[in-house]
């Protein structure tokens, strides 16, 4: 079997809740060893060992407790940041410091050491020490707003008038997106420092801003303004820029059930009808070319949503996408579980965990052919690794650990 | 960070991104288009609104750093070429349907004879491997297929696609960390491998706790709009837009904050103190508090919650986060040239390029200008206003990078159609002018 491709990189691992564990977890996937420091402070609520989101975010990772704010705790971090490659922490930037622990300090003991630092709003600037979670970075960097349907959508509940007449309201992504796309730059920049410093022999200091990070997924829409002016608005299920009709998001049989369809080319027109046994409209003049029908959707989209209303969108997307049209059914998170091509990739695994038991998990979208990932297995406990890391590691004798827990520094 | 590494860039917009984000690190990326030029470099938005394939934004955007070449990869003596480009290489990245590339012999298998340190990365709407493997994808099907428009919208409006090409954005994202991961693997193996990365999969991927809800609980998360139903968060109206407040962990504070206005009312009663309770009347705690937020602007509540260290924050329009005096102090907008700009409009048409980002001031900083949700009037403050350099040069400022890292972070604008074939096919490949001459008319490139 081929060594795994991230073995033998050492990261010491601050990181908690989701954005910081998430990008930890991606490099433990490929064989990173990822020392997770559990303060008692910390490992609570969602940190706390035997949840499922910790079991979630934290797989394939070591443990070790050390009570941070214990005055000793800080020399036994520098001896293992002497035998790190890594150190990620996404606290708000005065956490280490604080804790005597900054990328000066830690250089000293380790010239070569990368830190990667990744907060809400980045390590400089006024906004620093702003608290956020991803909904908050969201809104601040406008998808919350942008993520709405293009008119006024009536309110969904008798507490809210909608604000101000005429406004669209704005609806947001339903669930923390910035924390996963902050996560990924993390593990980005972390494996662009190792090769810089395997080729310069030098460490650095990486400063991630969740909020910039996000930006970046904006940036077409930032360079329009930044060039012509131009104000992004919502653009619901609409093409946007890019032309083409049909298109959009279609009611289909069923519950809630919806499916996406997306043509682009006069062949794929000609393809769709075909697949709708040329119905009499298909041949009316108002449809018969791209243009005119882009100059009539409401209409066009209706007389679709009357043929995918008579099928499942399983149906929908299989006889559209037979024909070599764009298509797909909008699943929701039980629909992936039973997703024949997320099954057939092996898109979900099992992990057996101590407390928990088996539960699954998604796997990392990253296929390598000849080195893939390895899950180790389950989240650990706290303090698992306690003595593979103090002793094994670090040389601490028998004696010196349970010193260190009769102080209370390792717990 | 990456200096030396080599890259074919054979990507339509699906992974445009991907080595983007190389390119911004040092790598030597190299766009291959087709004679002719890219069709991407039709999409818009364009640069004043007139489509041109030299003035297109979006293809500004993706391919700055990058170098431009072009290439017929459908006739022999292309493929030719190519093979000669390919054993140069380090890394490829394509989206071509799998059957596709097998038909042009750029499948792995192919090129891994050519190159055996070759790192190829695939990136595909439904993967290389499964049942779907040949059907269609684009952003809102991946946005579909990956789970990401179910949970966006209302419960009362059909599924929602976010804003942008989010799809395109992870997935490239998951592809630069593959390739980098096989990267390291290569300093020891000395071999190449082929990284297979989904779209929908990669949407799949960044659903935060969806999926750990379903595994643990059972819970199929729903569409929710401006309120989080468990009650930890909600969208809700003010003097001048929305606001975004986390109500459940910070629930005493809040009612504090309402009581010092005279506006707890019943809320300070001990039975709002059950979290259980408040989301079972869910419908009340918005009304009183909406009741609240309207008598204030967006500034005051969002600095009163950051204040009481609340993960509060305006709902901003596009123009209000450009403006943000937090990434002006910290340089995420960086300025590129566009020479070619300058000359195309002739003397004295220049017209000045827009905007160094606003340094300071009242707009993008709290507090907030007014205009709510809806985008303020533009911002045109002395100092963002015609930036032209010497004579000639038209600049513009692009969004930077996320990260700050050793070293001083350049942008070059996107290459122009052809921009480099001299300088690869002569400098690189050793061809000689009568070459590049005769493949020119033979459309070759």
């Amino acid at each position: 079997m081929n060594k795994e491709a991230l073995q033998g990189i050492r990261i010491l691992d601050f990181t908690w809740l989701l954005a910081g564990p998430y990008a930890t977890r991606t490099l433990a996937d490929f064989g990173a060893e990822v020392i997770k420091v559990q303060s008692e402070k910390t490992a609570s609520g969602a940190e706390d060992n035997t949840t499922g989101y910790f079991n979630t975010w934290n797989r394939g990772k070591l443990s070790i407790t050390l009570n941070m704010s214990h005055p000793q705790a800080r020399n036994i971090v520098l001896k293992l940041v002497k035998i790190s490659d890594v150190v990620i922490e996404n606290f708000t930037p005065r956490v280490m410091p604080n804790w005597g622990l900054s990328y000066n300090k830690l250089a000293e003991v380790k010239p070569d050491i990368i830190m990667l630092s990744m907060s809400a709003m980045g390590q400089t600037g006024p906004w620093r020490d702003f608290a956020a979670l991803g909904h908050t970075i969201q809104a601040f960097s406008g998808i919350t707003y942008l993520t709405s349907f293009p008119y006024k959508i009536a309110p969904p509940s008798p507490g809210n008038d909608g604000g101000q007449t005429g406004q669209i309201l704005p609806l947001g992504l339903g669930y923390a997106y910035a924390d996963p796309v902050a996560g990924l730059f993390a593990v980005f920049t972390v494996l662009a420092a190792l090769e810089y410093r395997d080729k310069m022999g030098q460490g650095q200091h990486i400063d991630i801003s969740e909020y910039e990070a996000f930006c970046s997924s904006l940036g077409v829409a930032i360079l329009d303004h930044t060039v012509n002016d131009n104000i992004a608005s919502p653009q619901g299920n609409n093409p946007g820029r890019s032309q083409a009709a049909p298109y959009g998001c279609y009611r289909c049989q069923g519950d809630d059930r919806w499916c996406v369809i997306a043509l682009s080319t006069e062949e794929e027109w000609q393809a769709f009808c075909q697949v709708l046994r040329y119905p009499a409209w298909s041949k009316e003049e108002r449809f018969s070319n791209f243009s005119a029908r882009k100059r009539h959707v409401p209409e066009l989209d209706k007389l679709i949503e009357e043929w995918t209303i008579k099928h499942t969108p399983e149906e929908v997307m299989g006889l559209l996408q037979e024909a070599g049209i764009s298509a797909g059914v909008v699943e929701n998170v039980k629909d992936l579980a039973n997703d024949p091509q997320l099954i057939a990739r092996k898109f979900f695994l099992q992990i057996e965990h101590p407390v928990l038991g088996k539960s699954v998990s998604d796997n990392t979208p990253i296929k390598l052919s000849r080195t893939p990932a390895r899950i180790r297995g389950a989240a650990p406990l706290p303090g698992q690794d306690n003595d593979y890391v103090y002793r094994g590691l670090l040389g601490m004798s028998e004696e010196e650990v349970s010193r260190y827990i009769a102080e209370g520094v390792i717990y | 960070m990456l200096e030396g590494l080599q890259i074919l860039d054979l990507t339509d917009e699906k992974a445009v991104f991907c080595s983007k984000l190389l390119a911004d690190l040092g790598a030597e990326v190299i766009k291959i288009e087709r004679p002719g030029g890219d069709s991407s470099r039709w999409l818009g938005p364009f640069w004043k609104n007139s489509p041109h394939p030299e003035r297109s934004l979006s293809f500004w955007y993706n391919n700055s750093s990058k170098l431009g070449i072009t290439l017929n990869l459908e006739v022999k003596e292309g493929q030719d070429i190519f093979r000669q480009l390919v054993s140069k290489t380090d890394v490829i990245i394509e989206t071509f349907p799998p059957e596709y590339a097998k038909k042009l012999k750029l499948d792995y298998q192919s090129l891994v004879e050519i190159n055996q340190r070759l790192i190829l990365a695939s990136i595909t709407g439904f993967g290389q491997t499964g049942p779907y493997r040949q059907y269609k994808s684009c952003d809102i099907v991946a946005s579909a297929t990956g789970g990401q428009m179910y949970i966006c919208g209302a419960p009362d409006t059909p599924p929602l696609k976010p804003y942008g090409e989010q799809s395109y954005f992870v997935a490239s994202l998951f592809a630069a960390i593959g390739i980098l991961v096989a990267l390291r693997e290569r300093h020891q193996s000395g071999k190449g491998q082929h990284i297979d990365i989904s779209l929908q999969e990669a949407v799949a991927a960044t659903l935060g706790h969806v999926f750990t809800r379903y595994f643990y609980d059972g819970a199929v998360s729903q569409r929710q709009g401006y309120y989080d139903r468990d009650g930890s968060f909600c969208l809700l109206p003010c003097q001048d837009g929305y606001i975004f407040l986390t109500i459940d962990r910070e629930w005493d504070i809040l009612v504090n904050l309402l009581d010092n206005e005279g506006m707890a009312e019943d809320l300070k009663d001990n039975r709002w103190q059950d979290s259980q309770y408040r989301r079972q009347h869910f419908d009340h705690v918005v009304e009183m508090l909406t009741r609240w937020t309207k008598r204030h602007t967006r500034a005051q509540l969002f600095l009163l919650g950051q204040l009481m260290r609340l993960p509060w924050a305006p709902v901003n329009s596009l123009p209000e986060m450009v403006n943000s005096i937090q990434l002006s102090e910290r340089n995420y907008f960086v300025p590129v040239e566009h020479p070619e700009l300058a000359s195309s409009e002739g003397q004295g048409k220049r017209r000045p390029s827009r905007p160094l980002p606003n340094k300071g001031g009242s707009l993008g900083g709290p507090p907030l200008p007014g205009g709510g949700p809806h985008p303020p009037n533009p911002i045109s403050v002395e100092g963002r206003e015609g930036r032209e350099v010497g004579d000639k040069l038209l600049r513009y400022h692009y969004p930077g990078v996320p990260y700050v890292m050793t070293g001083k972070y350049m942008m070059r604008r996107a290459p122009l159609i052809g921009e480099h074939n001299t300088q690869i096919y002569q400098g690189r490949l050793g061809l000689s002018s009568e070459d590049l001459k005769r493949l020119k008319a033979n459309k070759v490139i």
